[in-house]
């Protein structure tokens, strides 16, 4: 009985804790955001608002495209590079693993500040450098989830297995690895999509202009349309990973009874 | 998610290679270390040699001297302690919310929240800016309410572009970066310490006093220093929230590689930006160092 008193007080606590600091305020962003025109009554103004906006399309798509590339890239370099961590090059783990951290120790800007120093011409001249960087920063996040889901597979057995099947390297990693850890690539993917999709700091430090820059500029003419955009957005992403998580743990609990039924 | 395990099991695999095989370059892992070396070593080593660099290309350490006294050295300061004070209560109110998540959730619940925790966490920016306006912001409903309840924040000095409200306003991702970061080490208590401890005669005060503190104290003070170094050098959400009210460093660095100051102190950009990196960095090494201290407990 005793313990059912205090797991009960730790948990209450806890819950109103989280109340106060992130079910009112999100509470109250969402009520200011459904604020009609000149703050009377509720409607959905403010979240039309951002569509009428000059460049909404332009922006939006090219933030997708600029994500897209760099979560392609985190995969075609990384994956190959987890891969041959696991295999044969094990002893250079720990300097992988020790660059993969730099982006955290190193602040953006100061990253952002070399990147100006240093790019060639035809590279600043392009938005795409930006997807380099997204790959740089995405780096602590992607490596470390590409890594403990290649040590979750029979790495070493499935790349024998196609290497003496008569595979080439490229096939074996498209063909076996990929479908094999596809957990992990996938989410590997979407951390990297979605750093570049939201990030702001080197973009805006480079001029360049994306989705979120953009948002931030338009913004300063509409507090009420800021607040809605970035509560849709909120919302979008709790819910999207809300569901890709569900679907994955069904998944997964599916695969167990599959294997204790062979 | 999660940034665990930095430490490999370095022993294991230096038994691996021959003297032979150890001289041979990598192939495979070249594309890596190219794409690291242009993309992160080359920028990071350029601002190295322009900060020691004057304005007719000359060697000189006179960039790094306004980094110790007037305001380049107040931003420091106030930038060390934004990160101080976001990362200690982050820490405590993250550490309390994955300890409640790990002991009473279940998986589900458990995913659920995970996801959560990783929105909030890496939303620090911009939209948390505009949510932090629209909760605590003059015209807020809650401000307000607490108004209408007798209780005028504004009138007592409040304000969301001062050094309180950044603070405020960092916690937010600070917290759930707490929960990712630190929920792994809390999965590596063992059920059957607990156990041992029931079945020597311990009470769950010692189980707590002399095995879960001394064991999750490590990652505890690592998570700290990530937090830490996150928070000394944010810049998204001080850039959309205040407008140059707080002098902190970030928004000092940027300024300056913006040009919206006198051109001829971009060299200071670059010390002020080797600076920052001086200081995460120091942090960092003490979160590497947690680490590996707490992995010993693992597996």
């Amino acid at each position: 009985m005793k313990i059912n008193v205090s797991k009960y007080t730790t948990v209450g606590l806890v819950a109103l804790l989280s109340l106060i600091i992130f079910v009112i305020p999100y509470s109250a962003s969402l009520e200011y955001s459904l604020r009609g025109k000149f703050g009377k009554g509720h409607d959905f103004t403010n979240y039309l608002w951002i569509f009428h906006q000059d460049g909404f399309l332009s922006h939006l798509s090219l933030s997708l495209e600029l994500g897209l590339l760099a979560g392609l890239l985190n995969l075609v370099l990384m994956v190959p590079t987890a891969t041959f961590l696991h295999l044969s090059l094990q002893r250079y783990k720990p300097v992988v693993d020790f660059i993969c951290i730099l982006p955290l120790m190193i602040p953006v800007v100061s990253l952002a500040v070399g990147a100006e120093y240093s790019m060639p011409g035809f590279l600043q001249n392009s938005q795409f450098e930006l997807v380099f960087f997204f790959v740089i920063l995405a780096l602590p996040f992607t490596f470390r989830v590409l890594d403990s889901s290649l040590s979750s597979i029979p790495l070493k057995t499935l790349v024998e297995a196609s290497r003496s099947l008569g595979a080439s390297w490229p096939a074996t990693i498209v063909r076996v690895i990929v479908p094999a850890a596809s957990g992990g690539i996938s989410s590997a993917f979407f951390l990297s999509f979605a750093l570049g999709i939201g990030e702001y700091t080197i973009t805006s430090l480079l001029h360049w202009d994306t989705f979120t820059t953009w948002t931030v500029d338009v913004s300063q003419q509409n507090v009420l349309g800021s607040i809605a955009l970035s509560t849709f957005s909120f919302l979008f992403a709790v819910i999207l990973l809300i569901v890709i998580a569900l679907v994955s743990s069904n998944r997964k609990k599916k695969q167990k009874e599959l294997e204790e039924q062979s | 998610m999660s940034i665990q395990n930095t430490v490999p099991e370095s022993a294991k695999t230096r038994e691996l290679g021959t003297s032979r095989r150890q001289l041979r370059l990598p192939l495979p892992l070249l594309p890596f270390f190219l794409f690291v070396g242009f993309f992160l070593a080359w920028p990071i080593s350029k601002v190295l040699i322009a900060s020691f660099k004057d304005n007719n290309e000359k060697w000189t350490l006179s960039n790094y001297s306004p980094l110790f006294h007037g305001i380049y050295f107040h931003a420091f300061v106030t930038s060390i302690r934004i990160g101080l004070v976001t990362a200690l209560l982050g820490a405590v109110i993250g550490g309390l919310f994955a300890y409640v998540i790990d002991a009473y959730a279940g998986p589900r619940l458990t995913s659920v929240l995970d996801s959560i925790a990783a929105v909030f966490a890496n939303s620090g920016g911009v939209p948390l800016a505009f949510t932090f306006l629209a909760s605590f912001g003059a015209n807020a409903g809650l401000i307000k309410l607490l108004k209408s309840l007798g209780w005028d924040l504004y009138a007592e000095g409040f304000s969301i572009f001062s050094f309180i409200g950044i603070c405020a306003v960092y916690t937010f991702f600070q917290a759930p970066l707490m929960v990712l970061v630190f929920k792994p080490a809390l999965k590596g208590l063992r059920k059957e310490w607990k156990e041992a401890n029931t079945s020597l005669g311990g009470s769950s005060w010692t189980y707590i006093r002399k095995i879960a503190i001394p064991i999750l104290f490590p990652s505890f003070v690592g998570s700290f220093l990530l937090l830490f170094a996150g928070g000394f050098s944010a810049y998204a959400t001080a850039r959309a929230l205040t407008v140059g009210n707080v002098p902190l460093i970030p928004l000092i660095i940027g300024d300056l590689i913006n040009g919206n100051v006198i051109s001829d102190k971009t060299h200071l950009g670059a010390s002020l930006a080797i600076g920052a990196i001086v200081i995460a960095a120091f942090a960092m090494s003490g979160y590497i160092w947690a680490q590996r201290k707490s992995s010993q407990w693992r597996r």
